[in-house]
């Protein structure tokens, strides 16, 4: 990790990190699988709740696709956001 | 910037009217709000004191974004970062014609409820910091509430129409009381949510015991620290703390956090111009370091105690603005001021909406738009790179989304669908409760789906993300927050740039047990600015020796042992004019 030493207006040296790196991303993405199995240690835990595990996981799969889709959308993405929109709130 | 792009808002002139209080006599007083060389100023008088400015904010442009409004074709507002919350009755009657800040409280004047709940534990404290109001050394008198006392307290956050679901120990140092990880235990047994210390990191840290301190308060409810951390050189912390070689004070608490499996710690970083903005890059690059307990970072530049004159508060005068500005700065951009910040306030129909299709509580962050501002860091999962959140999903997309589907279905809170209660009697209800079932259930595919559509990566926060959008679940949100990092900069007032529309709307309170039964229950700006002396002499005790001489302040270490200090506090003895448990009060 790249750093500095910058002076302050009172003549304080101090170190300066100049970048904004994570040390480990798999140390993160495990901070929030561990807090999945802290809770779902708990019968009545949200997730041991299968209905909503499945629901999730379709949501997930979802999202994947429409990320794809959009990609391939390019500049008419906006477009079909105005439509899906528009769908959304009929008759609300 | 963002939606103003390409309209005239940000060439208009800010001005607004406001009451203020006079930083000597802290009388009300009028006081305007004006934009002055691309910032933003308030200006007031007082007819006895004279003429006093402070600066609000740095940047103007930013600013006028935060009080935008957006109206529709006939001039009404549609939607602004100023939201109406629902207040909870009054606790008091306003007796003072003066009205707000000097009715606390709270009075029929707070438009707010109270998200998170403040207690002082104690004013004792193992440092002595220049700065800080709330000292043994610098009061002459000690603070100390009786566990009967804080049951009081949190009973009263807890028992409301709308309860406080969050709760924080405060000090002094809160950790210096044995009873401390029973106290979290009672805030735990009584509904608080999360539980929170705000903690120079005392009891966490020391190096016999400290580890077991921190399993037995995780274990019995603690859910997170607070931690004082100014920066991650050992010359600035003794420059703002007055002791040496504190890093590894500081490191010790990160690591016993990390062995008792306490993984939420809040970096908290007071700002103060010229000693410690120059390590705010520093604190984000050691949060990410220790991504793996560091939930989050609050800058909060320091308010201003005291009487100072013009130009020394412009030396030393630091806002919100200014600390996202050197967090633009000094990330070299990563995080910008024109699209990464978000008032707190952003996110209140986003919350509205899942608290009514999930059945909980929303919690209202109904406060100013100039209390603080908030940005997410997530892992990139194509870069492994720490990036704001805006590259997740386009927030404004969904905040936009969200405040327009608010509006469609708000009125569904609270009128519910009636088809057959009035002809089939009690089984029309049971049938009419399916119907607003299936009502719920098409709305939550609704908005799930819009939600969807403005965000632009899958992976382990998204899933996380619809997860709190299913069923606002506290779980799932704390799961949320353990997969990103929480920046964001929170400045309270001070006499000299107190608004009284900002007072109205704080969501963070105090609570005190005060010795006629009563729960005295302030703003955090209010109670620091005018109520604390007088508050704290009726609930004081008399200090001692002992509890004088516990630290050895210029070393954060405790020099007399904490069962003889304890002993002389009494703690079997209720503040009520001293009075002992089982007794009769007079």
């Amino acid at each position: 990790m790249s750093q500095e030493v910058v002076e302050t207006e009172e003549g304080l040296k101090i170190r300066k990190l100049v970048d904004l790196r994570p040390s480990t991303a798999k140390e993160y993405q495990d901070a929030i699988l561990n807090r999945v199995d802290h809770f779902s240690k708990r019968r009545d835990s949200v997730f041991n709740d299968a209905t909503e595990n499945i629901i999730v996981k379709a949501l997930q799969i979802g999202l994947q696709a429409k990320v794809k889709i959009d990609e391939l959308l390019g500049d008419n993405k906006d477009k079909i956001h105005e439509i899906v929109e528009k769908l959304l709130f009929l008759g609300l | 910037m963002y939606h103003l792009d390409g309209t005239d808002i940000l060439n208009e002139k800010y001005y607004k009217q406001t009451k203020s209080v006079c930083p000597e006599c802290l009388g009300k007083i009028d006081a305007e709000i004006l934009e002055k060389d691309g910032e933003i100023w308030m200006k007031k008088t007082c007819p006895e004191h004279g003429d006093f400015k402070d600066k609000i904010s740095s940047s103007a442009k930013y600013y006028k974004w935060t009080h935008y409004a957006q109206r529709d074709k006939d001039g009404k507002i549609e939607w602004q970062f100023l939201k109406n919350g629902e207040a909870n009755a009054p606790d008091c009657k306003s007796e003072d014609p003066r009205g707000c800040p000097y009715n606390c409280g709270l009075c029929d004047e707070h438009l707010s409820t109270c998200s998170l709940a403040l207690i002082d534990l104690t004013n004792r404290c193992n440092f002595n910091c220049n700065f800080c109001y709330a000292n043994v050394k610098k009061a002459g008198y000690l603070i100390e509430p009786s566990l009967e006392d804080l049951e009081r307290v949190m009973k009263h956050f807890r028992e409301k129409a709308i309860p406080a679901p969050a709760i924080m120990f405060t000090g002094g140092e809160p950790s210096v009381r044995a009873d401390f990880p029973d106290i979290c235990k009672m805030a735990k047994d009584l509904g608080f949510k999360e539980v929170i210390a705000a903690t120079n990191g005392y009891g966490f840290q020391r190096k016999k015991g400290g580890l077991e301190f921190t399993k037995e308060c995780f274990e019995k409810g603690l859910d997170t620290l607070y931690l004082q951390f100014d920066g991650i050189n050992d010359e600035t912390l003794e420059k703002t703390r007055g002791i040496k070689n504190l890093s590894k004070y500081k490191e010790r608490v990160i690591q016993n956090c990390r062995e008792a499996g306490l993984t939420s710690v809040v970096l908290v970083q007071t700002v103060v111009k010229g000693i410690t903005d120059l390590e705010i890059g520093n604190v984000i690059q050691y949060a990410i370091n220790n991504i793996d307990v560091v939930r989050g970072i609050v800058y909060q530049p320091v308010s201003l105690c005291g009487r100072i004159t013009v130009e020394e508060m412009e030396d030393i005068r630091i806002t919100n603005a200014d600390v996202i500005k050197e967090v633009d700065r000094q990330t070299n951009g990563k995080i910008g001021i024109e699209n990464a910040w978000y008032p707190l306030t952003t996110i209140v129909e986003l919350g509205r909406i899942i608290g009514y299709l999930a059945d909980v509580e929303p919690v209202e962050f109904t406060c100013h738009p100039d209390c603080g501002f908030a940005t997410y860091l997530v892992v990139d999962p194509d870069s492994n790179e720490m990036v704001p959140i805006m590259d997740y999903f386009d927030p404004l997309k969904i905040v936009d989304f969200s405040n327009r589907f608010w509006r469609k279905i708000k009125h569904k809170e609270k009128e519910q669908i009636k088809l057959f209660e009035n002809v089939l009697g009690d089984f029309g209800k049971t049938l009419d409760k399916g119907v607003n079932w299936l009502d719920k259930q098409q709305l939550r595919a609704r908005f799930l789906i819009g939600m969807l559509q403005y965000t632009k990566k899958p992976g382990k926060l998204m899933e996380m993300f619809s997860r709190m959008l299913l069923n606002g679940e506290w779980e799932s949100i704390s799961a949320f927050t353990h997969g990103s990092l929480l920046i964001s900069s929170m400045h309270f007032q001070d006499a000299y740039n107190m608004n009284i529309e900002r007072t109205k709307r704080c969501i963070v309170h105090f609570g005190v047990a005060m010795p006629d039964g009563t729960i005295f229950e302030a703003p955090f700006c209010t109670m620091n600015t005018l109520h604390r002396p007088r508050i704290e002499k009726l609930v004081a005790k008399k200090m001692t020796a002992k509890v004088e001489n516990e630290f050895d302040t210029a070393k954060g270490e405790r020099v007399i042992d904490a069962q003889e200090v304890q002993d002389e506090i009494h703690p079997e003895v209720a503040y009520n004019g001293g009075t002992k448990k089982g007794e009769k009060k007079k």
